[in-house]
């Protein structure tokens, strides 16, 4: 199968992943106890007043037609209003996604060249205290959780040596504006992804390292960085970009954890904030939000990782 | 080999703690002032003592993350081995189609969101952690069914009219144990890892449980009066979930060796 015929198939499974997975979100959100005009209603319902909203807001139609109304409003970008602040879903995320894009933003961009540089200097020098040291630690701190070692840092770095602010209380949306902030939260962040790609990269490298081309390339006499670089790094990293994608996950994962923890105004305190507040339309919106990215982000994996090496085979 | 010893060394004790703990608990149940210094931790948000709170605190991560672990099990590899077996294509899509659009919800926005269509309790949260290694698990079970199925052995089996709930039972389900095995270690972390974070985010536990993930989220107010009363139960977690990771990677290793 050529890439591109790959690429359409995989955007169009894609596509109904995201169909899909919105009908399961938007069928959950219904399952909530009580609806949007019982929410309205307020402290004392009022039955009369109650069924009254619900026709005014057309929730006495069937779930089917409502779930295709909803859709054809997000697709427009219109995700309804919150019931809570009475604004619209849009801006609300729009504000909240700020510092939430910070965090996610920072940790990638260190992500790559740092799982990149940990996994190459553990195989250089396979098995010796460096790498032993490098993949001992990557193992361990491998899918602890986040808010237990988020509390572990702050301990440590903020109440005991005093370096950084133990929350993000009283900062600016805008975290940049205060770096010193933002340094625990994204050491967090990155600890999960960061031991699971450099453990790929080196797993990858160690088998370039030993192949055929390799030793060729060695007895050419071309220099040790540039083997490294030009012909090792190429193929060794397929594995991790593939598992790039899994990291959507856990950032969102991360992110809900993160904010919770350093009091960050982002999506994750906005969907804490909204489930406890049974906000139903903010619920949705944030949850497909989330949907979304995951599937457009494994896709682009996918895709990126396929069109690396042509013969793996990829999916399904 | 060293190692294996730290990872024992990081699991005894939290593990130690979540088993024997409830026994050897304080009963007494006085409360005193929050966040005040008693004892060798301090009071709790509520002013129980973090002490006797941390004994208490272990069973249910613990319990919560094996129970769940083994649910998922027992429902995903019958799964996928009825979706590998079935020699009807419909049947396999019908049970395998559904489970990745799981896969594409992240875990923890799934997990509060079904948390809040049904209150939580422990067995909820269960079912929920289950549910959503449901569908890993039953690809990797689908996936090592149809290539052990494809072996001379089972073919021969095939052919003497064999039954195929005998065949899955005497010959597939043992030939997986090697793979089952090297995914239950993270598979342990994996769900110790969502419950724990769960638990941190209210989901499925009441406010005062005594819970290591509990008590980290409800005494952060106290951080700088009785900063153990966080980091402790926060520090068990982390030992645990280190331990497990280092224990399986080696227990892996020496079985290939």
């Amino acid at each position: 199968m050529s890439l591109q015929r790959y690429a359409l198939r995989r955007v169009l499974l894609g596509l109904i992943q995201i169909v899909a997975a919105a009908a399961l979100l938007f069928a959950l959100t219904e399952a909530l106890p009580g609806d949007a005009a019982v929410a309205l209603a307020g402290d004392n319902p009022d039955p009369a007043l109650i069924s009254q909203l619900r026709q005014q807001m057309g929730l006495d139609e069937p779930s089917v037609l409502r779930f295709v109304r909803w859709a054809g409003g997000a697709v427009t970008g219109d995700l309804g209003t919150s019931l809570v602040s009475d604004r619209a879903v849009s801006a609300l995320i729009g504000e909240h996604a700020v510092p939430s894009l910070i965090l996610a933003t920072l940790t990638l961009l260190l992500l790559v060249p740092l799982s990149v540089w940990l996994g190459v200097t553990a195989a250089r020098r396979e098995g010796g205290t460096v790498d032993r040291l490098i993949t001992t630690v990557t193992l361990g701190l491998y899918s602890v959780p986040e808010f237990a070692l988020a509390i572990v840092l702050v301990v440590v770095f903020a109440i005991g040596l005093g370096w950084f602010p133990p929350t993000a209380v009283g900062v600016d949306r805008n975290l940049l504006a205060d770096p010193a902030v933002l340094v625990l939260p994204v050491l967090v962040l990155l600890a999960r992804p960061i031991c699971s790609l450099s453990r790929l990269v080196r797993a990858g490298m160690i088998e370039s390292l030993a192949s055929d081309y390799v030793r060729h390339a060695r007895r050419l006499g071309i220099s040790p960085r540039r083997i490294i670089v030009a012909h090792a790094l190429p193929n060794a990293i397929i594995p991790a970009v593939q598992q790039l994608a899994r990291t959507a996950d856990w950032l969102i994962a991360g992110v809900i954890v993160v904010e919770a923890v350093f009091v960050i105004p982002g999506l994750g305190t906005a969907l804490v904030d909204a489930v406890s507040a049974r906000d139903v339309p903010v619920i949705q919106g944030l949850a497909v939000l989330f949907a979304v990215t995951t599937v457009v982000l494994n896709l682009a994996a996918d895709i990126a990782s396929r069109a690396l090496s042509p013969r793996a085979e990829v999916g399904r | 080999m060293r190692r294996l010893w730290l990872a024992t060394a990081l699991i005894a004790g939290p593990l130690l703690i979540a088993v024997l703990g409830p026994f050897v608990a304080d009963s007494d149940t006085a409360r005193g002032g929050a966040f005040a210094a008693r004892g060798v931790f301090g009071n709790d948000f509520i002013g129980r003592d973090v002490g006797t709170q941390l004994l208490l605190g272990g069973r249910s991560v613990v319990g919560v993350a094996v129970v769940a672990a083994a649910v998922s099990y027992l429902i995903a590899i019958p799964l996928g081995l009825f979706a590998a077996m079935t020699r009807h294509r419909w049947l396999d899509d019908a049970l395998m189609r559904p489970l990745d659009v799981l896969l594409a919800i992240p875990a923890l926005l799934l997990m509060l969101l079904l948390a809040s269509v049904i209150p939580g309790n422990r067995l909820v949260l269960i079912g929920i952690v289950a549910l959503i290694n449901l569908p890993d698990i039953a690809r990797i079970a689908r996936a090592a069914t149809i290539e052990i199925a494809s072996r001379p052995a089972v073919d021969a089996l095939w052919l003497q009219g064999e039954r195929p709930a005998r065949i899955a039972v005497s010959s597939i389900v043992p030939s997986m144990r090697r793979t089952l095995a090297a995914d239950l270690g993270t598979r342990l972390t994996g769900v110790l890892y969502l419950v724990a974070s769960a638990s941190f985010l209210g989901v499925g536990v009441a406010a005062d449980a005594s819970d290591w993930a509990v008590m980290v989220d409800r005494n952060r107010a106290g951080l700088f009066l009785t900063p153990w009363a966080v980091l402790a139960p926060a520090s068990l977690i982390v030992a645990l979930s280190v331990g497990v990771n280092l224990l399986f990677d080696g227990i892996l290793k020496a079985g290939r060796r």
